[in-house]
């Protein structure tokens, strides 16, 4: 059994925390993730093609790039899981790839659902 | 105040660019080290930047470095944009030209602290700046009249000479002296002839073209350069700035003064390279020459170049012109 595949827990997201660094603005914080929602795609079909062709450099790069937005939205286990693909990547660890990718899918698997939820809160 | 934010990450740069909006700043978002470090070569362009260290075309160093090599451009503040934190990073990028770091992502209190500090040392430069203009100023311009000195006006005629000769175009040299100044000063007192040099340099500066120089050559003595003029209208010009003197009053504490001058002038284009020296005593005769003739005149310099240097009389020499 692979320990690591267990479902998101607490701090999946930190509303808290990124309403203070909007200083509250809700029409910002919006229009992060619709940003968000826009360039993510993206980013992670970059990062799947990066791994299926065994380019750890892009692998890095594109880690890198998530690990800045989830950051800057609050996301901290997100962010901590792109880092820690960052670094595999940067390291040329091809054994620790796989895992490590794994990690940040099930972090990403968890905070999807809670900025959609967030998204239609506010649609509403 | 204008700031520049380079980011290639788009969530990153709308929240920046939006904290930074509402605390005052004119913001610049741009998404590269090409775009950021156009934007930062201009004359008019920011100077405080937020860098990301990770961009494409250029990175962060890469543009702080770029902008160093630049000396004559003023100083631009540059912050480091970065989720990198190593004690080697950082040292890589306060080398580069940085002058602070920051992580991300970022505390909103502390980038704009940070911000303020950077704020701080551009108006230290700008203190600095004008204090090194004015000292400047000072040490190439007469304290009584604020137009050139001496030495200034020396250094411009003789560059302005070579570069006559070079171009073979003609420069005209005037030489004035205030007629009687000594009575001015003698019956008016000290605080009326400073007055009366005061206004005189200012009607011989609104007499010529901004990119003719006007120095103080003496006491009472002021040197003219017509860059470029036409020989043949040098007369005309000459006589429109010795009219300037005597078309009306000069106000003093002493009551208004009827006050003008004598014009030696010489035409430098006739006669090749010459020790400006030597051209300046030219103009110098000349101007005794107008004097012997009643002064409120010009007299044109005609050097006979076979023979060494003309000798002014005695008692010219001696002390003030009258």
């Amino acid at each position: 059994m692979n320990q690591r595949k267990k479902p998101p827990s607490e701090a999946v997201w930190n509303l808290h925390e990124l309403l203070t660094r909007t200083d509250n603005d809700q029409e910002l914080l919006r229009e992060l993730l619709l940003i968000f929602k826009e360039d993510f795609p993206g980013h992670i079909s970059g990062l799947t093609a990066a791994i299926a062709a065994g380019n750890l450099k892009n692998v890095a790069a594109i880690s890198h790039t998530l690990k800045g937005m989830f950051a800057n939205l609050a996301a901290n286990k997100a962010a901590a899981a792109a880092a820690r693909l960052e670094q595999v990547g940067r390291a040329g660890e091809n054994a620790a790839l796989k895992d490590a990718h794994e990690d940040l899918n099930a972090e990403i698997a968890g905070l999807l659902p809670e900025l959609e939820a967030y998204m239609a809160g506010v649609r509403r | 105040m204008k700031i520049l934010i380079a980011e290639d990450e788009a969530l990153s740069r709308r929240l920046l660019e939006k904290t930074l909006e509402r605390s005052g700043y004119e913001v610049i978002a741009v998404e590269s080290g090409r775009q950021a470090l156009e934007y930062l070569s201009r004359p008019d362009g920011p100077r405080l930047a937020l860098l990301d260290w990770m961009m494409p075309e250029l990175d962060g160093p890469q543009v702080c470095s770029e902008i160093r090599k630049r000396s004559e451009q003023p100083y631009v503040y540059m912050v480091l944009l970065t989720s990198r934190g190593s004690k080697q990073d950082t040292v890589a990028g306060l080398e580069s030209g940085a002058d602070d770091y920051l992580t991300k992502p970022f505390n909103t209190e502390e980038l704009k602290a940070r911000l303020r500090v950077g704020e701080r040392v551009l108006h230290l430069e700008d203190r600095l700046v004008e204090a090194r203009e004015h000292l400047r100023f000072r040490a190439t311009h007469d304290p009584l009249t604020s137009i050139l000195n001496r030495g200034a006006v020396m250094d411009l005629l003789g560059r302005e000479l070579n570069r006559s000769y070079r171009e073979k175009t003609s420069t005209v040299i005037l030489l004035g002296d205030v007629d009687k100044f000594k009575t001015v000063n003698d019956t008016h007192g000290h605080t009326a002839g400073d007055q009366v040099l005061r206004e005189i340099a200012n009607r011989i500066l609104a007499s010529v073209r901004s990119y003719d120089f006007v120095g103080r050559y003496g006491g009472e003595e002021f040197l003219v350069v017509l860059n470029g003029c036409d020989p043949a209208s040098a007369p005309t010009r000459a006589e429109q700035i010795r009219r300037s003197i005597t078309s009306r009053p000069i106000q003093t504490i002493g009551g208004p003064l009827s006050v003008s001058m004598s014009f030696g002038v010489l035409l430098s284009g006739e006669w090749g390279p010459r020790p400006v020296e030597e051209l300046l005593h030219e103009t110098d005769m000349a101007l005794y020459e107008a004097k012997a003739a009643g002064r409120n005149c010009i007299r044109i310099a005609r050097p006979d170049l076979s023979n060494p240097l003309p000798q002014r009389p005695a008692h010219h020499r001696a002390g003030h012109r009258l």
